[in-house]
């Protein structure tokens, strides 16, 4: 079985031939080389695999290709401009907020989403915020840092 | 891979939708916003060879009042019903309950008539849902039914939907202003955390004399249920500890808990009893949550 689907792709239109219960997570490593989405639970508990999925933040473990049509999908891949990374990525960064990696990308796509919404969150936001994303390593206090310095330069 | 023998249809109208499915001999599944069925599907316990996708009929998700009620849209998702004025305003309780709901991950994605569908008894939508006195619309082709939410659920994962009917709206009681609520959920984290125990009451108060009390209990029963025998003790009696005690025992002893990976049954009975003291307890010194019609604080 398999479906053809149109959609944007960190701003450029993309089109796939996959099983159309397949999910964007798969399609987006399998068939479009994105492997930022990362598979770790794959039951939308862990957050490895977030994505903004027009403009809010989804696990895309738990999204079938076929919902995807028409819509725009953002990775960490779409978030540098003109060869700059994003505030929030180089905060990480400078901050170290990473250990093995494996969850930085979707703790960056979760703290992009609540920052696009919501510019100048309370801890308790920030918290709320990246409640969906796991991180094994324990990285937390460091991700909290580098979220919070973003927050802090744009703050008002 | 299992995804792979699974056929989508994408209909782009609710008629198109019903008329799929009348068609249909074998089942096919609706997919709301697939947070279950995208499990179920890993895991290789989908028995469906044919998905519905729902995501392509705007008609489904609406929010909208009528005189005493605010209907809902199936497809409506946790999203957008957190951030709805009127249910902010009128029903707080179903706000209170889809806060606890999964991560900004799963709210962006879930909606209500999924909650319904899957028919966990540990749905967490689905204790305020039975005191909200809710009725879910199933829709086929050429007809629909409205059914009373205690008369939906069948067992664990089991409704009374057909497989040609779809759930199509939700609607829920305006609260009575001045009423005071609780959502009480356990679980392992605080996010993504499915429940051990949860609690859902809607009491309310005049002169600290109890009007009436409508409390219902999830992931305690194969279904959840509502504590009746708790309901009609606590009718015009002051609120106070002993009370408060009494209630608590009675809802306790209307549970019918199984032990699983997340607690025991035993644990289950002494927790339900535990979250209901304490949230009683909290409103009768004051530190309850109250319907205010206010339509300031949206969340």
């Amino acid at each position: 079985m398999e479906a053809n689907v149109s959609f944007f792709l960190n701003g450029k239109k993309v089109s796939v031939k996959a099983p159309p219960a397949k999910s964007l997570l798969r399609v987006l490593r399998e068939d479009l080389g994105i492997t930022s989405v990362k598979p770790g639970c794959e039951a939308g508990e862990c957050g490895a695999c977030s994505v903004l999925l027009d403009g809010q933040v989804v696990t895309s473990c738990l999204v079938m290709i076929s919902q995807v049509e028409g819509k725009s999908v953002i990775t960490v891949e779409g978030l540098e401009k003109d060869g700059e990374l994003d505030p929030l990525q180089k905060a990480f960064v400078e901050e170290g907020a990473t250990q093995c990696g494996y969850c930085t990308p979707g703790f960056i796509i979760s703290a992009k989403a609540l920052l696009n919404e919501n510019p100048n969150p309370t801890d308790e936001e920030i918290l709320e915020g990246v409640s969906g994303n796991i991180c094994r390593c324990g990285a937390y206090p460091r991700i909290y840092n580098a979220i919070k310095k973003v927050v802090k330069k744009d703050g008002v | 891979m299992a995804y792979e023998k699974v056929e989508v249809y994408s209909p782009r109208s609710l008629a198109e939708a019903l008329e799929l499915l009348s068609q249909k001999r074998e089942a096919v599944k609706p997919v709301a916003g697939g947070t279950d069925i995208m499990v179920m599907l890993k895991d290789g316990v989908l028995k469906e060879k044919e998905l519905l996708n729902l995501s392509f009929i705007p008609e489904l998700s609406y929010i909208k009042e009528s005189e005493n009620r605010v209907l809902i849209g199936a497809t409506t998702k946790y999203r957008e019903i957190r951030r709805s004025p009127l249910i902010n305003a009128y029903s707080p309780i179903l706000i209170e309950a889809i806060r606890q709901i999964g991560s900004p991950q799963i709210q962006n994605l879930g909606t209500i008539g999924g909650n319904l569908g899957t028919a966990s008894p540990a749905g967490d939508s689905i204790p305020p849902l039975y005191i909200l006195n809710s009725r879910v619309k199933l829709q086929k082709l050429g007809s629909s039914r409205e059914v009373q939410i205690d008369k939906f659920f069948l067992g664990p994962r089991k409704t009374v939907k057909e497989s040609d009917e779809l759930i199509t709206e939700i609607s829920i009681e305006k609260m009575d202003p001045g009423s005071y609520y609780f959502f009480e959920k356990l679980g392992l984290r605080s996010a993504n955390a499915i429940s051990i125990v949860s609690a859902a009451a809607i009491l309310s108060l005049e002169n600290n004399t109890v009007k009436y009390l409508r409390l219902s209990l999830g992931a305690v029963a194969p279904t959840v249920i509502r504590a009746v025998e708790a309901e009609e003790l606590a009718k015009d009696k002051e609120l106070n500890e002993e009370l408060i005690d009494r209630i608590a025992k009675l809802a306790a002893e209307s549970t019918k808990p199984i032990t699983d990976i997340r607690g025991t049954a035993e644990y289950r009975k002494k927790a339900t009893y535990g979250i209901i003291y304490e949230a009683l307890y909290k409103i009768m010194k004051g530190y309850g949550k109250k319907v205010e019609y206010g339509f300031e604080n949206t969340s």
